[in-house]
């Protein structure tokens, strides 16, 4: 049989639920613009049903839930995209500078300097003796390896640049991991008290996708609702309300990541730290190559010049033209001088007379002489100078891709968990009526119940 | 599928700079005059350009050095041009000497004429050109031709017998000249030693040793006529040489600029193309409506 109260209980329980609806609806509004907001639905769940006799009476609606709208796997596969962009960016920002240093299409970089000090010793071919010339040979020299010098201390300046940055950028890295891990705490507690920690799940998601930017996470969920976090080699960063911070130390001049006491450089990838480290090993490699330039260069002019005599007819034995380590190509860029300082000194006679030029001639040659590693030094250059080229060149078409990928992830979050306006103005118009409706009842049922009340109640 | 704002206006926000990268690429190109600004425009047209200007550079130094040895090359020839004269000379005198009809005094001076001639040739084959000895050989600082007392000729060779090359060419030299011993002094052909035996012939007066010293001087003169010729040669060469290096240096800068100059008539036009779709991008992000459901409700 039904009774007024219970009627009216339901009614006003409608009234509730509306009213909750009604307030997610303008949450939702208001957080249109908020980064990493999820749009919330109220999820209305029908009260068990009373049965009576054989009848069953409903008991109304509740609100039992705030469901925070959001896709895990997109959120995954965006935070895999953010890793890689945060990646090449980096990475691409080190090597434009690199790249500046030899850019050749504007005159700058190495090849000058070579062809002047080739043409000086064939310039000193036409006339062995002129001392203006010599010293031309000399000066051109000084130039060529103030040029390798130069070069060297550039890519050295971009190696210490990122140096710098790797522990700045593990700073950033372990304050994030300490706020995730803090949030992991509290939405333990929550869903532990069966709350919907929806603003605290938008919240981490936020934290991971800036964690995304700087190193490559691996996510996994646990079924407390927390995350573990570890970097894509396994390093663990975060294991519900614990967070693992990483630590820097230097190893042989560069800096290293270090977690939990191991070294983890060689196999950390992604975000910025990973384009730090992927351009360190890239800079590294180019330094060697350019090493290997100036050690060969230098060597094979000095085997020349020893061979030959200078102007007062001594043999040019213990006179080598440029100082290079003893050791091998490694710093040979960075340490190549010239050694002579007289001119006469240069050994231009291959017959111990003054006139002779047939040793300038032969150092002249070495230009067109396979000295570098099987190639011609201007050869060698080249192919140098275009793999630095062509390593920016993938490297910006890897970043415009990418970078599309990520537009395109956030737009497909957005649009399972971005605010519409004009959804939620139809929910508000929705919700509005179903209160107006309960409201409705509640007047009718008042109405009834005076009646009620009043039918015992005659004239 | 749900379309938010938010996806609108960053979709909009990414193109316009996209737009705008165009736009200043574009511009790049313009101010530049060139289509490779960077090596990452165009790695390998980098890589090859890097090999053009250092050609560039090695043809520009072989013009160079051909003009500084057609210096002395030509001072050289002008020199033995000047022997070639004074040793006809000498042949002439000593024909004047010949025919038995002349006294002695005027032998005396006809004699006097070829220690003349003598010493004008010992200074011819010291000539110098920027202070170098261009007959001595190798040891350009050193007097070629000496007096020397222990030489029956009475002028000794103090030079050697090497030359200089030098490059004019990818892989082509030149040998600058000759040593003096082959000029002046080779063997059988000694001018010093022909001119100093006609003299001593013509004071003699005796005609056999005239006649042989003519013949003497002739056999020398032959020979400085033969070794000329290189000279001459050589400075032919040198100029042909010149001729195909300039049109050489055109060759290689024409494909400089057809590696990396830019195309004037299309960078107008993506320069154009690239401000038109920016406009446009632009014009549209400022036409999307702002209306939402929200501002029906009453």
């Amino acid at each position: 049989m039904g009774n007024l109260l219970g009627t009216l209980s339901i009614a006003s329980q409608a009234l509730e639920a509306d009213q909750g609806a009604l307030q997610v609806t303008s949450n939702n509004i208001a957080n249109a613009n908020t980064p990493g907001y999820s749009r919330e639905v109220s999820v209305f769940e029908p009260e068990p049903v009373v049965t009576e006799g054989n009848v069953e009476f409903g008991q109304g609606v509740t609100l039992s839930q705030v469901q925070g709208i959001r896709d895990q796997v997109l959120e995954l596969g965006l935070q895999q995209g953010l890793q890689q962009q945060g990646q090449t960016n980096s990475y691409l920002q080190s090597l434009t500078q690199v790249q500046s240093l030899f850019n050749e299409a504007q005159g700058v970089g190495l090849q000058g300097p070579l062809s002047n000090f080739f043409s000086s010793l064939q310039n000193l071919s036409t006339n062995p003796t002129n001392s203006s010339l010599r010293q031309a040979v000399i000066s051109a020299g000084q130039t060529l390896a103030s040029a390798f010098n130069q070069a060297s201390s550039g890519l050295a300046q971009v190696q210490q640049g990122l140096n710098q940055g790797i522990p700045q950028t593990v700073d950033q890295i372990n304050q994030l991991t300490q706020q995730i891990a803090q949030i992991n705490g509290q939405i333990q507690q929550a869903q532990s008290s069966s709350a919907d920690p929806n603003q605290l799940i938008d919240q981490r998601n936020q934290l991971i996708e800036q964690l995304s930017g700087l190193v490559g996470v691996d996510n996994i969920s646990a079924s407390d609702g927390s995350v573990t976090l570890t970097t894509t080699s396994g390093a663990l960063l975060v294991s519900g309300q614990q967070s693992f911070a990483l630590t820097t130390g230097n190893v042989s001049g560069n800096v290293d990541v270090f977690s939990q006491g191991s070294d983890i450089t060689a196999n950390l990838s992604g975000g910025t730290l990973g384009g730090y480290l992927q351009a360190r090993a890239s800079i590294s490699s180019t330094q060697q190559g350019l090493d290997q330039l100036a050690y060969s260069l230098g060597s094979a002019i000095n085997a020349q010049q020893e061979a030959g005599y200078d102007l007062n007819g001594n043999p040019a034995t213990h006179e080598p033209f440029f100082n290079l380590p003893a050791s091998g190509p490694s710093g040979a860029a960075a340490q190549i001088s010239v050694a002579l300082t007289d001119p006469s000194q240069v050994a231009a006679s291959s017959d111990g007379t003054a006139g002779s030029n047939g040793n300038v001639l032969a150092l002249a040659n070495i230009e067109n002489q396979t000295v570098v590693s099987g190639q011609t030094p201007t050869d060698y250059y080249s192919n140098f100078v275009a793999t630095i080229g062509t390593e920016v060149q993938q490297s910006t078409n890897q970043q415009t891709a990418q970078n599309l990928v990520v537009q395109q992830l956030q737009n497909q979050k957005a649009s399972v968990s971005g605010v519409s306006l004009d959804e939620e103005s139809a929910n508000l118009i929705q919700y509005q009526t179903a209160y107006s409706a309960a409201a409705q009842v509640v007047n009718i049922i008042n109405q009834i119940a005076r009646t009620a009340i009043t039918l015992g109640q005659s004239g | 599928m749900r379309i938010v704002p938010s996806e609108l206006y960053s979709d909009l926000l990414s193109n316009l700079q996209i737009d705008r990268q165009n736009v200043n690429q574009a511009v790049e190109e313009a101010s530049s005059g060139q289509s490779v600004n960077t090596l990452s425009d165009n790695p390998l047209a980098a890589g090859q350009l890097v090999i053009n200007r250092a050609q560039i550079a090695d043809v520009d130094q072989f013009s160079y050095s051909i003009n500084t040895v057609q210096g002395s090359l030509n001072t050289a020839d002008s020199a033995l041009n000047s022997v070639v004269s004074s040793l006809t000379q000498a042949v002439s005198v000593g024909t004047e000497a010949a025919g038995g009809t002349l006294t002695s005094t005027q032998l005396q001076a006809l004699a006097q004429q070829i220690d003349q001639i003598s010493q004008q040739a010992v200074g011819l084959a010291n000539t110098t050109y920027q202070g170098n000895y261009v007959f001595a050989g190798t040891t350009v600082t050193t007097q070629p031709y000496v007096a020397s007392s222990s030489s029956p000729s009475g002028i000794a060779y103090a030079g050697n017998n090497n030359t200089n090359s030098v490059e004019v060419g990818e892989g082509q030299t030149v040998t600058l000249g000759l040593p003096g011993s082959q000029i002046f002094n080779a063997p059988g052909a000694d001018v010093f030693q022909s001119l100093t035996d006609l003299s001593n012939a013509i004071q003699s007066g005796n005609q056999n040793s005239i006649a042989s010293g003519i013949s003497e001087v002739q056999t020398s003169l032959n020979n400085v006529v033969a070794q000329r010729s290189l000279y001459g040669d050589t400075l032919q060469q040198l100029n042909s040489d010149s001729t195909n290096l300039s049109q050489e240096t055109l060759t290689l800068q024409q494909f400089q600029t057809n590696l990396i100059g830019a195309n004037e008539a299309q960078v107008a036009t993506n320069l154009s193309q690239a401000q038109t779709t920016l406009q446009a991008a632009i014009a549209a992000a400022s036409q999307v409506s702002q209306d939402s459901l929200l501002n029906y409700l009453k």
